[in-house]
């Protein structure tokens, strides 16, 4: 890996370069597009409406098809199963389109070293805790205190303020930590500038060296981020096996990984983005409710988010594999590659802010479905 | 290699595509019947509406409004939701548009407004005034959201009468023209990127209403 002709290298670096800018652009374009009203993404991809119209069709077909469903099993206790059948596919397809966290939850799988299973987990808990969500609001409001669908859509409304509240939070602390992070990676480099220009100059000398450089890099990173950062990173990763320590540069070992610490954050970040109901699952338990048929309809909102959860968790594992990639990449580029790597949770953090401003800005959006409800 | 990475890149960028709120437009449906009114003049007076809403969100309408009887819901006990819908309308111009020969026409507030309960399903009657009495060889009368939050659509049987016009006036009826699948794509990301306030967008799914007098 270490032996990499010079021009490919160099050719990997832009890649992952690029791919970092892209990334902070495409925060910057998303925070602008919602409160401004511009810059609509709809334009030139032709390619994604195709197979994504299809599914936007589909799940407003399954939508609306619950109603339906739900006063079908009134009568005929066997239509519960088509209900449910229904519910799952709508939650799939539903979860395809915006929102769910899906974002929020891939920046993040991006801006830290997760396992793959935590990933999984935490789409599951994200998903879950939305249709739990939904189903405490209506049981509390609706059934026990009869509450009108003005006073559900104010409920609804703070809880979200809140949920992208959290995630702003979230997502600074993030860029807080990573930014620092990135600032020391890059001040490591700068202290190294002889001994990299010396391993670019010899192909013989260049494994050795980058294993040096790399050795020394990912030590200074430990010692930056010790404080602050997410991982713990052990003395011994500096000992003088510096090809072992470059594997370990991007995060830790799996068993570090399940530490309680690294849950404790993780949950923090799903708990916020599922606190958000899908005011979907919102209506559909009302009407359920109407058709006294609350339990059905509770059926109907936890196999929806768990339809849900499955869509959540295909996209965080696009995500958490995406990462796995740049990391490889950047794993034969000493120096360049880690300062990269930063760069790109920088900007994984920055989107994490990015959407959770844009959510708050564009939550007066949903104040229209109570425009015939007061 | 190459590929490899290039299809990392592609994956995160595709990661982050879908970004923002949680649900798709529209979000309402409503189903639309409309009598277009004439003086004896033979003048277009106003549009009388009877918007049918769909289920779910008659449901969620009508959650803790009080009312007697199990199931049903009184003219009387609906009269302060069919207040506080007229009123939001408002802002929305009722969703309905007039041209007479290409002219913007317009409607003063709503009368003669109430709610009926169909179950499952909420029905709200109101009549929109034109502010003057007009006449015109080509009246067009749109009914549209121009975000697309609501979808409106004609009834299926007589979605549309002419009440007094000239026996010589001849009514058209123009089905919306159906979401693509790119339409679709759009619509999904409006939630995201909500259209700016002059864009017409919503206008190519506008129910039509034409009346030709010679």
């Amino acid at each position: 890996m270490n032996a990499l002709p010079k021009r490919c290298s160099a050719y990997h670096v832009a890649l992952v370069g690029a791919l970092a800018i892209i990334i902070v652009i495409s925060a910057g374009a998303a925070a602008q597009a919602a409160p401004f009203g511009i810059a609509h993404p709809s334009g030139g991809s032709t390619f994604q409406s195709g197979p994504l119209g299809w599914i936007f069709a589909q799940q407003a077909a399954f939508y609306r098809s619950l109603s339906g469903m739900i006063r079908a099993s009134k009568d005929d206790r066997t239509a519960v199963w088509g209900l449910l059948g229904i519910s799952f596919l709508y939650g799939v397809f539903h979860a395809v389109g915006p929102g769910h966290g899906k974002a929020v939850i891939s920046s993040y799988l991006v801006a830290n070293e997760q396992t793959w299973r935590r990933g999984i987990v935490l789409s599951f808990v994200a998903a879950g805790i939305q249709a739990v969500v939904a189903v405490i609001i209506v049981a509390v409001a609706a059934v026990v205190l009869g509450a009108t669908a003005r006073a559900i859509g104010s409920t609804v409304h703070v809880v979200e303020i809140v949920s992208y509240g959290l995630v702003i939070l979230i997502g600074a602390r993030l860029l807080f930590v990573k930014g620092r992070s990135f600032i020391g990676a890059y001040r490591q480099r700068r202290r190294q500038p002889t001994s990299h220009a010396m391993s670019m100059s010899s192909r013989n000398a260049t494994g050795l060296l980058h294993r040096h450089v790399a050795g020394v890099l990912h030590c200074g990173h430990c010692r930056e981020d010790r404080p602050n950062h997410g991982f713990h990173c052990h003395d011994d990763h500096c000992h003088e096996d510096h090809a072992s320590a470059w594997s370990h540069a991007h995060g830790p070992e799996p068993a570090e990984l399940g530490g309680a610490g690294g849950w404790r954050r993780g949950l923090s970040a799903v708990i916020a983005v599922g606190l958000r109901p899908c005011s979907g699952a919102i209506i559909v338990l009302i009407f359920a409710l109407a058709q006294d048929m609350f339990w059905t309809g509770i059926g109907a909102t936890l196999v929806m988010g768990l339809g849900t959860a499955i869509t959540v968790a295909a996209i965080a594992t696009l995500a958490w594999t995406a990462r796995q990639a740049a990391s490889r990449i950047a794993g034969a580029q000493a120096g360049i590659g880690l300062l990269a790597m930063r760069a790109i949770e920088v900007g994984a953090s920055a989107l994490i802010v990015a959407f959770g401003a844009l959510l708050l800005a564009g939550y007066m959006s949903s104040e229209q479905l109570w425009m015939f409800t007061g | 290699m190459k590929r490899a990475r290039s299809r990392a890149c592609a994956i995160l960028l595709l990661s982050f595509s879908p970004i923002g709120r949680a649900d798709a437009h529209p979000h309402v449906w409503v189903t639309l019947r409309s009598e277009i009114l004439y003086s004896a003049e033979g003048a277009m007076t106003g549009v009388r509406h009877a918007w049918t809403f769909d289920d779910m969100f008659s449901a969620y309408a009508l959650q803790g409004m009080p009312h007697a009887k199990k199931g049903e819901y009184t003219r009387h006990e609906l009269a302060p939701l069919a207040q506080v819908n007229v009123e939001s309308l408002k802002e929305y111009a009722y969703f309905t548009f007039a041209r007479a020969d290409g002219r913007k026409l317009t409607f003063t507030d709503p009368v003669d407004y109430w709610l009926e309960y169909k179950n499952p399903a909420l029905v709200l009657h109101f009549t929109l005034p034109l502010r003057a009495p007009a006449s015109a060889k080509v009246m067009q009368i749109e009914v549209y959201d121009p975000s697309i939050f609501v979808d409106f659509e004609f009834a299926k049987e007589k979605p549309v009468l002419l009440s007094g016009a000239s026996p010589q006036c001849s009514l058209t009826v123009d089905l919306p023209h159906q979401p693509t699948p790119a339409d679709q794509l759009k619509l999904s990301q409006l939630d995201v990127t909500p259209l700016d306030a002059s864009s017409a967008y919503g206008e190519m799914f506008a129910n039509k209403m034409l009346v030709r007098c010679p």
